[in-house]
């Protein structure tokens, strides 16, 4: 076979292969390494749904909703009382986070550029994005709890939005660099202020995978339990409307509950695990479809 | 150095320089840097009114930098900055007394790509106009009306003007651009290489487009594309690493160019 002639090959018999076998081994040891990676992270994962849906979905009464959490040892009870706090608390972190997360996110990605104070909060913001979260419930138990004297469903949701901030900074940093730059100095380019173009273009442009950070934001703190450890504590009975004092909410409920002696309180704990994990995903797929919304328009 | 037949034939009938037309923009002794980078020496040239002026020459040579210091958006990035003048009826550009949003009012800009806002194709052509007039909104949909017909898209966009802009197609999304340039009756159009994302058909539109605009508007024009040059310009500046090589009126540039690079460069020997 002449080697300088490519086309020499040709009249080889379609069967025979051009790879060596050692190289076929190694794909197929790949291909199932891979899958079986998959497969057990798919396992674990549908073994935890399996598990908490036939245990959720047995407390799932109407109690369940309509009434607050039960005092130790005594029957019935649902857990309505923490699924309140837990909206509240949520909201009000969120309603927080958002503005300074968007505020900052857009400093980064449109102002700060390329300068060292913006390198500086990025690096923060990325630590803070991965600060074990019981220490920024310690973080607001100093700053809030000890000198106001009392856990308080404010000291709560001030941990979560300290929480959903760097998620907040991120996902809209990310999201405003993903505008191309032709655009911004189109807008500029017809004698538009810069914050003209921010508000009306860059912010437009990216406003879908902006919300899908908040709402991922969201999502996590839902589920978050260490940040309320020392702040919003919880109780076992409705809260003070000034949010004053233990608010009860899901995740320190189900971390206690489930601790507990009592079977009523044990298939709360289950409930309220399901129910937390149902919004989750529910928010997460919104924020999956959101995205998928603006990619497609 | 003789000028082919061929060439030749491409400019009858054309609308010939004009160099009598008054200096709309004159460039004198300017420097561009990027950082340390020298990206334009010594550059001095005349714009002449309502003419379409072609900037070619090899990647890299400065040409858009040039038309990117018309209305400073270079500006827009710290580390660029320009040094010289460019005076436009008479008042230095780069004096940073002006103000930029009323030069960039005066100057308008067209880039490579499209640019279409995340709005309606209504808003994207009122966008400038919001920014300084307050028009009430029949003035402001005439005004709409006028700049859509300007830059030939009326027929094409007259029953969808609340459709998103992102919507259409590429050559659509370019004259609904040149549209909402052409809203704010700018003196000056900047094009940076408007056809380069475009098919031929499309690109045919514009070119056409473009020699319309020449009635109302000075025009500046980078393109990479030698034959377009040729084909829709009345003046060519040929630029090479940072430098104004030649300039003259089109015509002169492709069949009897003065210099052996502007030579070698339209005869495709390097480029």
């Amino acid at each position: 076979m002449d080697a300088s002639n490519p086309l020499a090959t040709a009249g080889r018999p379609l069967s025979a292969s051009r790879v060596r076998p050692s190289r076929r081994v190694a794909d197929r040891i790949l291909i199932l390494a891979s899958t079986g990676a998959t497969a057990l992270g798919i396992i674990v994962l549908g073994s935890i749904l399996l598990m908490l849906i036939v245990e959720g979905l047995k407390g799932l009464t109407p109690e369940l909703l309509t009434a607050p959490t039960p005092g130790p040892g005594s029957a019935g009870g649902g857990i309505a009382n923490a699924i309140l706090g837990s909206l509240v608390m949520t909201f009000i972190g969120i309603v927080i986070a958002t503005p300074i997360g968007l505020m900052a996110g857009t400093f980064l990605a449109e102002y700060g550029r390329g300068s060292k104070v913006a390198d500086i909060i990025r690096f923060l913001n990325d630590i803070l994005l991965s600060a074990p979260s019981i220490l920024i419930g310690l973080f607001v138990y100093t700053l809030m709890v000890r000198p106001m004297g009392t856990y308080s469903g404010w000291a709560g949701a001030v941990a979560l939005a300290i929480i959903a901030t760097p998620v907040i900074v991120r996902t809209t940093e990310d999201m405003l660099r993903l505008v191309p730059s032709p655009m911004r100095e189109a807008g500029a380019a017809l004698g538009a202020p810069r914050s003209l173009v921010i508000r009306t273009i860059t912010w437009r442009a990216a406003s879908a995978g902006v919300v899908t950070g908040i709402i991922l934001a969201l999502a996590r703190i839902a589920g978050e339990t260490a940040p309320l450890l020392f702040t919003a504590l919880n109780n076992n009975s409705w809260f003070n409307a000034n949010l004053l004092g233990g608010v009860p909410n899901l995740p320190v409920m189900i971390y206690q509950f489930a601790l507990s002696p009592y079977p009523n309180w044990q298939s709360l704990a289950w409930s309220g695990a399901l129910l937390i994990t149902v919004t989750i995903l529910t928010l997460s797929v919104v924020a999956r479809l959101v995205i998928k919304d603006q990619r497609a328009r | 150095m003789s000028a082919n037949p061929a060439i030749r034939s491409q400019f009858d009938g054309r609308s010939p320089a004009d160099v009598k037309a008054p200096v709309r923009i004159a460039v004198r002794d300017l420097n561009f840097y990027y950082g340390s980078f020298h990206g334009l020496k010594d550059i001095n040239l005349d714009f002449r009114d309502r003419q379409v002026t072609a900037l070619i020459g090899p990647s890299g040579c400065g040409k858009s930098t040039l038309l990117r210091t018309f209305n400073r958006i270079y500006s827009l990035y710290p580390e660029q900055r320009a040094e010289g003048e460019i005076l436009l009826d008479g008042r230095n550009v780069l004096d940073p007394k002006i103000d930029l949003n009323e030069l960039r009012s005066r100057v308008g800009m067209v880039f490579q790509k499209p640019t279409p806002f995340p709005m309606s194709i209504y808003d994207n052509v009122a966008f400038g106009l919001r920014l300084y007039e307050k028009l009430p909104k029949s003035e402001l949909d005439i005004r709409v009306e006028e700049s859509l017909r300007k830059a030939a898209l009326w027929d094409e966009v007259k029953d969808k003007l609340k459709q998103s802009g992102t919507g259409l197609s590429g050559g659509q999304q370019q004259r609904l651009c040149i549209a909402r340039t052409v809203a704010q009756r700018p003196e000056v159009i900047l094009f940076d290489e408007p056809t380069s994302a475009l098919d031929p058909i499309s690109t045919g539109r514009i070119e056409e487009l473009i020699e319309q605009l020449r009635t109302d508007f000075t025009i500046v024009i980078v393109t990479h594309n030698m034959q377009q040059a040729a084909r829709i310009s009345q003046f060519t500046a040929f630029m090479y690493l940072g430098e104004l090589i030649e300039f003259d009126a089109t015509a002169k540039i492709f069949m009897n160019p003065s210099k052996r690079q502007t030579q070698d460069y339209i005869t495709g020997r390097f480029g």
